[in-house]
């Protein structure tokens, strides 16, 4: 039974191995080197900055020191900004976007869900159509062009909100809004369809046959199996929303770790840039790796799938 | 008079139940027809497609001409009248235009003064001085009065009328092209990039699937824990690394990154179908007969699995289009003066607070063109799956 779990865990770290050894190969196969500029750099100079960011070392030396490293969380220093240590810049740059991604995410569960549920229970009303219709929409229209829409009618033509900071409550709206329009779409129609899935089940009419009560029946035995898709889908939304807000910070120029991972690309500033892809990259697979675990434990025929097959 | 008649022969089979025999195919189209969205979303792809592609032909503007002097031109324009025929309408940038009475731009009035003190700009238009006080803007800005045009002691208070903008029918952008034929070339573009996307995308996931499925076993073990690892990677961060490695931005390495990484899904799909049929009796008849392994794969397995295939392809071709467009707006996609819907917004970012029209328009088009298409397959869904055909 533990099995499964080692084994997930151990999955998980050998992709983020994969990755990061990828992400190096990559980074060394950028053409031009990390210092070709317009203007070339004298040959002392650049002797003197690829001694200081090691890059005279065979490149198996560098692959260990990397890997060493990124354990350590330690990505190095930027190629650009003299000094400034990608790990710190992560550290400081993170919690906006975390904050945006977090509050994206509660308001994927406050509204999406409830519109879900009642969308399935009045199922073909003018809500139940309305609700879809919307959600459609919702789930086809890229999050930047909400964004965009958002800010120059709100922001532009309206002047009911400032666009850019987080200075007010009402700031939050636009980035918080934009970011979660498709997870909301989503999670509202996922939870429609597993809901009316639930409902059809002889075991709902079994229970009402019993006598226990509509309201008992709905939040007893619908709603928790109603939900299970949906929590398996809120651990990598949320991984999704934090590390896939750039356009939306680039919008609404927030200066969260999207907009500066964009800036980083722009720049070309490799280290910069790998460093972000790998936090990025472990959010995510630590996020899926949890709701695996949770999954399986909310469900034990994951688990103990392969046994069923024996 | 007899009683009963004989009945006519058209008429007697007229009453018999016969039922032209549909095939898959048929019977799908049948289905998608009776779909009212997927309708609007095939009038929709045919309109983006029909607009991209003959669009540019008939537009008298090509994406990269500038016209510096006619820059910053809206859709519709407020005008004031200063003559019988003439009006003149002053952009965001202060620069004057005259227009015709249907809203032609004829050309720019040339600023002569400028009273910053007053907030007067002169303008000259026919050897006269036109005057505009725009100190409302700057002192009253919540005020009924938004600029006064003097001309010929002759004082206009207000707008005569919004007119259309007909030399550029969409507007035009910060150096002066014209918006629709940018945005008729960026439909090119993204139909393009889509399109090549999604058939690398196909051939690659098909032929990765089919082999997997087909031969199982190690290999398949082999194949599919290597799509595992890709699967667990986030992929618009491989798609942006992959952008920042190849170090160019143009059309085809946009191609080259999107087919490289998007075609996990596929193969799963292609895989599962595979495994599902390649144990039926049909492809052991085509063994006993001597039919080559590729040739079963693409003669009988895949023919079998097109339809799950080409839901597939349908719902790829929206995420290229959104990626494409993604990537043109951090700034690493098609770059101007190519012209991307991407790119536009890209551009018209920083404008955002006195053109909006030009972020809406690229924005707009993104949207629906995105929307038809997974209207189209949602409808293809339904339609081609087995599962969901009642009569």
């Amino acid at each position: 039974m533990n099995n499964y779990y080692i084994k997930r865990i151990l999955s998980a770290i050998f992709t983020l191995f994969i990755i990061g050894t990828l992400t190096f190969f990559m980074m060394k196969l950028m053409p031009g080197g990390p210092f070709a500029r317009e203007r070339p750099l004298a040959p002392e100079i650049l002797a003197q900055l690829e001694e200081k960011y090691h890059l005279n070392d065979p490149i198996w030396k560098q692959y260990i020191d990397y890997m060493i490293g990124m354990i350590k969380f330690d990505f190095g220093y930027s190629y650009r900004e003299l000094g400034v240590s990608v790990t710190e810049q992560i550290i400081l740059k993170f919690p906006v976007s975390l904050r945006l991604g977090a509050l994206a995410t509660l308001f994927v569960i406050v509204i999406g869900i409830p519109i879900g549920i009642v969308s399935a229970l009045k199922q073909n009303t003018w809500v139940d159509q309305l609700a879809m219709f919307i959600a459609t929409i919702g789930v086809t229209i890229p999050g930047f062009v909400v964004a965009t829409l958002y800010v120059s009618i709100f922001a532009g033509s309206l002047q009911w909100v400032d666009a850019t900071d987080l200075d007010h409550w009402s700031s939050y709206i636009g980035p918080v809004l934009a970011l979660s329009f498709y997870s909301l779409s989503f999670v509202s129609r996922l939870t429609r369809s597993s809901m009316l899935e639930i409902l059809r089940q002889d075991y709902m009419r079994t229970a009402r046959a019993n006598g226990l009560s509509k309201v008992r029946v709905l939040y007893k035995h619908a709603l928790k199996n109603a939900l299970i898709p949906v929590v398996t889908y809120l651990g990598p939304m949320f991984a999704a929303v934090i590390t896939g807000s750039f356009v939306i910070e680039k919008v609404f120029s927030l200066g969260g770790i999207g907009r500066y991972y964009v800036d980083s690309v722009g720049n070309r500033d490799y280290t910069m840039i790998m460093g972000v892809t790998m936090f990025y990259a472990a959010i995510y697979i630590v996020m899926v790796l949890l709701v695996d675990i949770a999954y399986s434990w909310i469900d034990p025929r994951i688990r103990l799938g392969k046994k069923q097959g024996d | 008079m007899r009683d009963f008649n004989f009945v006519d022969k058209s008429k007697k089979l007229d009453k018999e139940q016969i039922r032209e025999s549909l095939t898959y195919w048929k019977d799908a189209w049948r289905r998608l027809k009776a779909n009212k969205l997927s309708m609007i979303g095939l009038v929709g792809v045919i309109f983006i497609m029909l607009f991209g592609i003959v669009g540019p032909f008939i537009t008298p503007y090509t994406y990269y001409e500038q016209q510096d002097e006619l820059r910053l031109s809206p859709p519709t324009m407020k005008v004031y009248q200063i003559t019988d025929e003439y009006y003149v309408f002053l952009n965001n940038d202060y620069k004057l235009l005259l227009i015709s009475e249907d809203g032609h731009i004829i050309r720019r009035l040339d600023l002569q003064i400028q009273d910053f003190v007053n907030k007067i700009y002169y303008y000259e238009y026919e050897g006269d001085l036109v005057a505009i006080d725009y100190h409302y803007r700057v002192y009253e800005p919540d005020g009924d009065i938004d600029y006064t045009v003097t001309y010929l002691d002759n004082t206009v208070e207000q707008p005569t009328k919004t007119v259309w903008n007909k030399t550029f029918l969409l507007g035009s952008d910060h150096v002066g092209r014209d918006v629709l034929a940018r945005l008729m070339y960026g439909a090119r573009i993204s139909l393009t990039v889509a399109f090549i996307a999604a058939l690398v995308n196909l051939f690659i996931g098909v032929t990765y699937g089919s082999v997997s499925g087909f031969r199982g076993g190690a290999v398949d073990e082999v194949m599919m824990r290597i799509v595992d690892i890709i699967n667990s990677i986030p992929l618009m961060i491989y798609v942006i690394l992959l952008m920042v490695l190849l170090n160019k931005s143009n059309i085809w390495t946009i191609i080259l990154t999107l087919g490289s990484v998007y075609w996990v899904g596929m193969a799963r799909l292609v895989r599962g179908q595979i495994i599902s049929l390649k144990n039926q009796e049909f492809v052991l008849a085509a063994r006993v007969i001597g039919v080559s392994q590729g040739k079963i794969i693409s003669r009988h397995l895949i023919p079998n699995a097109l339809g799950p295939i080409l839901v597939s392809l349908t719902m790829m071709i929206p995420t290229a289009i959104f990626t494409e467009a993604f990537l043109s707006f951090i700034g690493i996609g098609i770059s101007a003066p190519q012209a991307s819907w991407g790119t536009m917004a890209n551009e018209a970012i920083s404008m955002l607070q006195t053109q909006p029209y030009l972020l809406v328009l690229p924005s707009l088009a993104i949207g629906l063109t995105v929307l038809s298409f997974n209207f189209l397959g949602d409808g293809l869904r339904a339609a081609l799956d087995p599962r969901l055909r009642q009569g």
